[in-house]
């Protein structure tokens, strides 16, 4: 479902992504991990073309979208959620969700209709804000949520463009350990057939969604595997789990 | 996403009142007034949608009105087309030329984008000023208004002419409602708080940005048209970029994405100007001290500071009343 061959990228005299290559199944759940500066956002901005790879390329569902912009790659079905939340802050979670799936249904750009009073539309924000349980704040406007909300809205807000492959980085951040065993439940609960790269830190989290986890050093694939071969890896303890697995 | 409240509704009625009792009840001179006002409201509008609403201030709003303005000059008295066609020409030209402009101009932000519009604004005043067709820096007369005596209306009087004005503003200002309601306007207001995810969501934003700009335009176009049949004689002076500067300082002044407020800023722009110029020539610096002390209130303009003062003061009240008056009648039921 989406494949990178060979990606690389550098700022300077600073090598970010070495020679990257992964290969998604469809409805496979792959997490990101490695530690701080590995370069996983670098990784993700790559995929989905808010950064232009040096070299190597891009594949979704079999098509090359390595020079496509990022609408483009989006409207093919590739959606992402940030680490830090990038939303509609002066909107309600339904406008925030509804803007969304108003470009998903091809309503974002009509002239004589509110895209948000369109069935299609309805249906999806309805369906999405069950999905990552907004359904009590729907009317709210971001500013009067809480920060766990709103990271399940980043969440929401990438989903309601029914993507192919949902890219999520760090869903979890800042949330408290209450919201974030919350978020297992929530990412548990979504579509199989969804292809799914997560970056995440929080390992319980990594661990208990993952089909596949890989690892990223110093912008490299260090290991690509299967979660209780990742737990027992030496190198893994070494570079990023052993405070992990210690504490 | 543009939401009318309480108070919105109450000024818009005010304003409305007070135009159509001025309307049907002044003297030429207040007329002339009126009719000024109007048009300028018709300007600031168009200029609000995309500023207000996109994020895209923009100093060739003037140059969009003048473009209107000759184009419907032009056509009526030199190519000898009927008025109204001139006049749906000239929107529709305007348009085209605004899509234009805000299509190249969206890559842009900021500063930069103001700097762009600018540029396009001065190039169409120096067009305007140096080619002959456009009679140069005397500019062009002789034009004339639409024929409704079909319908018995004789546009040739001032108070018909202002009715006429006041119904068009009217109807721009709904379709300016329904526009920023729409699917586009949504997105537009989208791509004001979050240029990146929209893209993100796979909006093709400069799309967005361009039509939204080719809408304002239309309307720019129309005030231009209006212009012209107004005085009855247009000069380069209408496109020169000190008029988008005006159409700026209204819309900043009444309050910028209220739409109302442009409104409100219109109509005390021009009752300044005509009631200071009356008393000194340098009633510039009198708006431009009102100016300073209302960016520096911060406020969101005067209806913008009246409506975080008073606004969710009226809209708690009338809610209360109306929880008070529901359950008055369940009582009553019961």
């Amino acid at each position: 479902m989406l494949e990178t061959r060979n990606l690389d990228k550098s700022f300077g005299a600073v090598h970010v992504t070495r020679n990257v290559s992964l290969k998604l199944e469809r409805g496979e759940r792959r997490v990101i991990l490695g530690p701080n500066g590995a370069g996983k956002t670098t990784l993700f901005n790559q995929l989905v073309g808010e950064l232009t790879p040096d070299s190597g390329s891009v594949h979704l569902a079999g098509e090359d979208v390595t020079a496509l912009p990022v609408a483009k790659r989006a409207r093919r079905g590739l959606s992402r959620s940030y680490q830090k939340n990038t939303l509609f802050d002066g909107l309600t979670v339904e406008e925030n969700l509804g803007l969304a799936a108003a470009v998903h249904t091809g309503h974002a750009t009509q002239l004589w209709s509110d895209s948000l009073a369109k069935p299609e539309v309805r249906e999806i924000v309805d369906e999405v804000a069950n999905q990552v349980n907004l359904m009590p704040y729907i009317h709210a406007k971001v500013s009067e949520i809480s920060y766990g909300v709103r990271r399940q809205l980043e969440v929401g807000v990438a989903l309601a463009t029914r993507p192919l492959v949902l890219l999520m980085d760090e869903p979890t951040s800042g949330v408290g350990p209450e919201m974030s065993k919350g978020f297992h439940d929530l990412l548990n609960n979504l579509p199989r057939d969804l292809t799914m790269l997560i970056i995440e830190h929080d390992m319980d989290l990594a661990f208990d969604v993952a089909d596949t986890i890989t690892v990223l050093n110093y912008g490299e694939v260090v290991f690509d595997g299967l979660p209780e071969a990742a737990r027992g890896s030496k190198l893994l303890k070494e570079i990023y789990l052993g405070s992990w697995e210690d504490a | 996403m543009f939401r009318h409240n309480a108070l919105r509704y109450a000024v818009l009625a005010l304003l409305a009142a007070g135009a159509l009792f001025q309307a049907l009840t002044a003297e030429y001179f207040g007329l002339e007034i009126l009719t000024e006002i109007l048009i300028l409201a018709m300007l600031v509008l168009a200029l609000d949608i995309v500023a207000g609403f996109g994020g895209m201030v923009s100093l060739c709003h003037g140059a969009l009105m003048g473009v209107g303005a000759y184009t419907y000059a032009i056509l009526s008295t030199k190519a000898g087309i009927a008025p109204p066609v001139a006049m749906a020409g000239s929107i529709a030209l305007t348009g085209v030329a605004a899509w234009v402009i805000g299509a190249i101009c969206s890559r842009s932000h900021g500063i930069y984008f103001i700097m762009a519009t600018l540029a396009f604004g001065q190039m169409a005043y120096s067009y305007v000023f140096e080619a002959p067709i456009f009679g140069g820096d005397d500019g062009l007369g002789g034009i004339s208004r639409l024929d409704l005596s079909f319908i018995g209306v004789d546009l040739n009087d001032s108070r018909s002419f202002a009715l006429f004005c006041l119904a068009l503003l009217a109807a721009i200002y709904v379709a300016s409602v329904l526009i920023l309601r729409s699917g586009l306007g949504r997105s537009l207001s989208g791509v004001m708080h979050n240029e990146q995810r929209m893209r993100a969501l796979g909006l093709t934003v400069w799309r967005v940005k361009a039509d939204v700009f080719g809408l304002s335009g239309m309307i720019a176009g129309l005030a231009g048209a209006l212009a012209a049949q107004h005085i009855l004689y247009i000069s380069p002076g209408l496109l020169s970029w000190t008029v988008s500067g005006e159409a700026l300082v209204v819309v900043i002044l009444g309050g910028l994405g209220t739409l109302v407020g442009p409104l409100v800023g219109a109509a005390a722009f021009v009752v300044l100007k005509h009631e200071l110029s009356a008393v000194t020539t340098y009633w510039h610096l009198v708006v431009g001290v009102i100016l300073i002390a209302v960016v520096m209130s911060r406020a969101n303009g005067v209806f913008g500071w009246f409506e975080s003062r008073w606004g969710d003061r009226i809209e708690r009240r009338m809610a209360d009343a109306t929880r008070k008056q529901q359950s008055e009648e369940v009582l009553t039921d019961a």
